[in-house]
């Protein structure tokens, strides 16, 4: 392969180094722009008695006032409809949307916001998953029963908004035949994405009622459907353009502020612009799910697991948002990627009075993991084997099933990936300095895929252009391009490819659950195949050769053994125009695709600092299961930073609340990793091609953070014996176990 | 409402501006509303990501933390004035080949950060070049591309 397998620079890379990409906030248009504000609950369970907006609503430079009484009564919601944008009788956390100001400048709309006079009835509130499951609990949806939700929602039942077992074998019988039995329990708290750019969006309403809405979001089909579905308008009257993205890694994915601002826009007739502030974004934007987590493993003493049994409740926030997607996905992940005879799993996702959670880098897997792989390494430590051993010993392989996971696995790669990443750390001679150690882990992803469709089209001078729908992220656009040019032979140059808006795409997947190469590439490489099928017709034909005969390299098409008798595609591009034939294009589709596991196993170094529980990355060593790798370049910077994003989880964040208001939204006091605290991420890529990928690739931003935090936890046991169960090891946590050498609980 | 608008002039990349401007206004404000250089980005509006990084007479500053009226008279480099002319500053190729930047909207401060590095320190360690962009977060690279970036284009300058 000449293209595929180059790590290239980025199609847009030139804009993004010159400050002309035009992000959310950068949209600018002819005419004035108005400034939108949300105003949100203070209190994060609470009954509305009245909304008094008429004082906001006289303050010179107030251009529009919105609130539940100017949309339509409409309760929105993927799995169920239990949101209404903005709240019409109660308020659910800190931030839920009561009304919204459009104003000529920033400050009177901040002004507009305090003249709004609300009156509350304060509710007992709950925040924490396993509390709101209690009896007697603050009821979150009085009326949940009676929302409509589709049909997987199983066992919904006060606060819980869904609850299901997954069972694999007999339990009972497992924990029978096994020789000892582990249980513990662990917590991971919410963190939040923290894409540098928060979310924003520009929205105008022309003459004719349509909206559009500029916005930078990984799921534009998503966003015309919500905004759509509130406004109860016909899909045609909704025009998504999204925007280059500053960062996503799921949580922008769900409306947050789009129909605010064009609820604004179609009261006032202008254009509005609203923009979170970080602490706005902090507070409401979709985070991570809390997660409650208790294992009981049961094993033989060679180190056989026998029997897994898990128990997970999510905390999934006022409303359900993408709560059921990450339960499931919890279902599939609990036992971890291992053969287990028998398992069971129960997961929980539960109301609480705070941001619904929404889809954040893998959702559930880097807090299953950090339990599910932590309790591994305690077994394996009390059963006097060395851990890469147990993993090998129990990894799962080509054609087994995980629970749930939907049928026999192919292009199961875990043992080489665990391998691969052992020997590149050097596992066997371990750091033996004091208050150093080292640790690992396996994590485990499966990438589905939604449909999917691309146009590829032959300009008239033999250069091509691709028709996708699908927002770059990761620089999956860019793969696009290498996977067309080497399918016709020609260089990434001669490409052009960029996103375009939902009015001119056709449908295209989500920039999300590491599906878009999968999907979007497949269909993007069918629509190259049959471009080139067309150039290869028309050209047999000119040629008076067999399509069989034909070779389309270097922007050329000639006879096999004769080179001088051939077209250039340019050629073969005007051809077609006087051709009966007509232009050269092709729009292709991909269907649903089934769950391909990807592998990711870490190997730590880390060194603990007595006198402040201080953790400090020494090394770090990825290895992963990509497939093929269309592009190393993108790929190895996708694994990098979703490392250090997991090592921020393990380490550093988490939002931290009192009465469901955030307390530290703020970087100074919610603490990403800065190059200071980075290490040097040592990536290794397992290329196996796998089955339905294009050329074999497999998905790969989230398998990468799954292992992180469970990798750190075990490190820091391995350098100072303690066992942390609670996320994050912030110093405090490490010194205090240290301290009084918690090691069960 | 009805403040003072205070008249303001100062060299942008070269291009010398005369405004009137709220005396409220940041100088990342003016910058993105009054003069449609949206390159600098907004991040957190406290001082504490450095998206909104450029150069204030030489020094290195979070445009969100200064009041515009306090640049009066100064001159001011921002990533628009970074390889003028259709030609790239070493510093902004070497982000494009090393992969240095993802989502691209930490790399307008983050450039300024690393020009203003190589502007004082032409040959920098790799630990110099991670101590220069201490104050500008990224959440996409993990930052080793961006420092390979930055040793790549002093070599090459």
């Amino acid at each position: 392969m000449k293209v595929v397998g180059q790590g290239l620079p980025r199609v847009e890379i030139l804009e993004k180094v010159t400050g002309q990409s035009v992000f959310g906030a950068d949209v600018r248009l002819p005419g004035p722009i108005l400034f939108g504000k949300i105003l949100g609950s203070p209190h994060a369970h609470a009954r509305i008695r009245s909304i008094d907006t008429s004082k906001a609503e006289r303050l010179p430079g107030v251009k529009a006032v919105v609130t539940a009484q100017d949309l339509p009564p409409v309760r929105f919601g993927r799995f169920v409809r239990d949101e209404e944008y903005f709240a019409r009788t109660k308020v659910r956390l800190v931030g839920d949307r009561i009304a919204a100001v459009a104003a000529l400048d920033e400050e009177t709309a901040e002004e507009a916001l305090r003249l709004i006079k609300v009156d509350y009835e304060v509710l007992p509130q709950v925040t924490d998953a396993l509390e709101a499951m209690r009896q007697g609990a603050p009821l979150i949806h009085e009326e949940y029963d009676q929302y409509h939700a589709i049909s997987m929602m199983e066992g919904r039942k006060g606060n819980i908004c869904y609850h299901k077992e997954t069972v694999q074998g007999d339990i009972a019988r497992g924990f029978q035949e096994a020789d000892r039995i582990f249980e513990h329990r662990f917590y991971a708290p919410m963190v939040h994405q923290t894409y540098i750019e928060p979310h924003a969006v520009l929205a105008r309403v022309d003459a004719a009622g349509k909206v559009t809405v500029w916005v930078p979001t990984q799921a534009q089909f998503f966003i015309r459907q919500s905004v759509a579905e509130i406004f109860q308008l016909p899909l045609i009257k909704v025009r998504v353009i999204p925007t280059e993205i500053g960062g996503g890694f799921g949580g922008k994915m769900l409306p947050t502020v789009e129909p605010a601002a064009v609820a604004l826009a179609r009261k006032s007739g202008m254009a509005v612009q609203i923009v979170m502030s970080r602490a706005e974004d902090f507070q409401v934007a979709n985070p991570r799910h809390p997660c409650h987590m208790r294992y009981k493993t049961g094993v033989k003493l060679d180190g056989t697991i026998v029997a897994r049994e898990v128990e997970v409740a999510l905390g999934t926030g006022a409303y359900c948002g993408i709560g059921a997607v990450t339960s499931q996905r919890a279902e599939m992940l609990a036992a971890g990627p291992y053969r287990i005879p028998n398992v069971k799993i129960d997961v929980y996702c539960v109301y609480t009075n705070h941001a619904n959670c929404g889809p954040y880098r893998a959702p559930a897997g880097p807090q299953l993991a950090f339990a599910s792989e932590s309790q591994i390494d305690i077994i394996a430590r009390e059963l006097d084997l060395d851990p890469v051993e147990i993993r090998l010993k129990n990894a799962i392989q080509e054609g087994d099933q995980t629970p749930a996971c939907g049928g026999p696995l192919e292009s199961v790669h875990a043992k080489e990936t665990l391998l691969k990443a052992a020997e590149a750390a050097g596992w066997g001679a371990k750091p033996r300095e004091k208050n150093r150690g080292r640790g690992i882990a396996l994590g485990y992803w499966l990438v589905g895929g939604y449909a999917s469709s691309a146009g590829v089209k032959l300009n008239e001078d033999g250069t091509v252009t691709v028709m996708t729908g699908v927002v770059d992220l990761s620089g999956t656009v860019t793969s696009l391009g290498q996977i067309v040019a080497e399918v016709l032979g020609i260089e990434l140059d001669d490409v052009h490819v960029r996103t375009a808006d939902s009015d001119f795409a056709p449908h295209s997947t989500i920039s999300a659950g590491s599906q878009a190469l999968r999907s979007m590439g497949t269909a993007t490489k069918m629509a190259a195949e049959e471009v080139k099928k067309q150039i290869m017709e028309l050209a047999a034909d000119k040629l008076e050769a067999e399509t069989s005969d034909l070779v389309v390299e270097g922007k050329r098409i000639y006879v096999r053994g004769s080179i001088e008798k051939g077209l250039s595609l340019g050629q073969v591009a005007q051809l077609s125009l006087m051709h009966e034939r007509g232009p050269i294009v092709s729009i292709q589709s991909s269907s649903h695709f089934p769950n391909q596991p990807a592998f990711s196993a870490h190997v730590t170094d880390v060194e603990v600092d007595p006198e402040t529980g201080g953790v400090k990355i020494l090394r770090y060593v990825a290895a992963q299961d990509v497939g093929t790798a269309i592009n190393p370049l993108s790929v190895t910077g996708q694994i990098q930073g979703s490392v250090m994003q997991g090592l921020g989880q393990a380490l550093s964040e988490a939002c931290v609340f009192a009465n469901g208001k955030m307390r530290n939204p703020t970087f100074l006091d919610y603490k990403i990793f800065s190059s200071l605290d980075a290490p040097r991420v040592e990536v290794h890529l397992v290329e196996q091609a796998a089955g339905d990928g294009p050329f074999g690739a497999k998905g790969i931003g989230e398998p990468s953070i799954i292992p992180v935090p469970a990798a750190v936890a075990n490190a820091v046991r391995d350098a100072v014996g303690v066992t942390i169960f609670d996320l994050p090891l912030s110093a405090e946590r490490v010194r205090m176990a240290m301290r009084e050498k918690i090691t069960q609980r | 409402m009805a403040e003072m608008k205070k008249r303001l002039r100062v060299t942008i990349n070269g291009e010398r501006y005369e405004k009137e401007v709220s005396p409220a206004t940041s100088l990342l404000d003016f910058l993105r509303t009054d003069l449609n250089l949206t390159g600098t980005k907004e991040g957190c509006g406290e001082g504490e990501c450095g998206a909104c990084s450029v150069i204030l007479d030489g020094r290195l500053v979070d445009s969100c933390l200064i009041l515009a009226v306090e640049a009066d008279g100064q001159e001011i480099q921002t990533i628009e004035g970074v390889g003028r002319h259709g030609r790239l500053h070493p510093l902004q190729k070497a982000f494009a080949e090393k992969g240095a930047a993802q989502c691209g909207y930490c790399t307008p401060g983050m450039i300024m950060a690393a020009k203003y590095l190589l502007d004082h320190n032409p040959s920098p360690t790799p630990e110099q070049a991670l101590e220069a962009i201490a104050g500008n977060l990224c959440r996409c690279t993990g930052y080793g591309s961006i420092v390979d970036a930055i040793l790549s284009a002093a070599k090459e300058r």
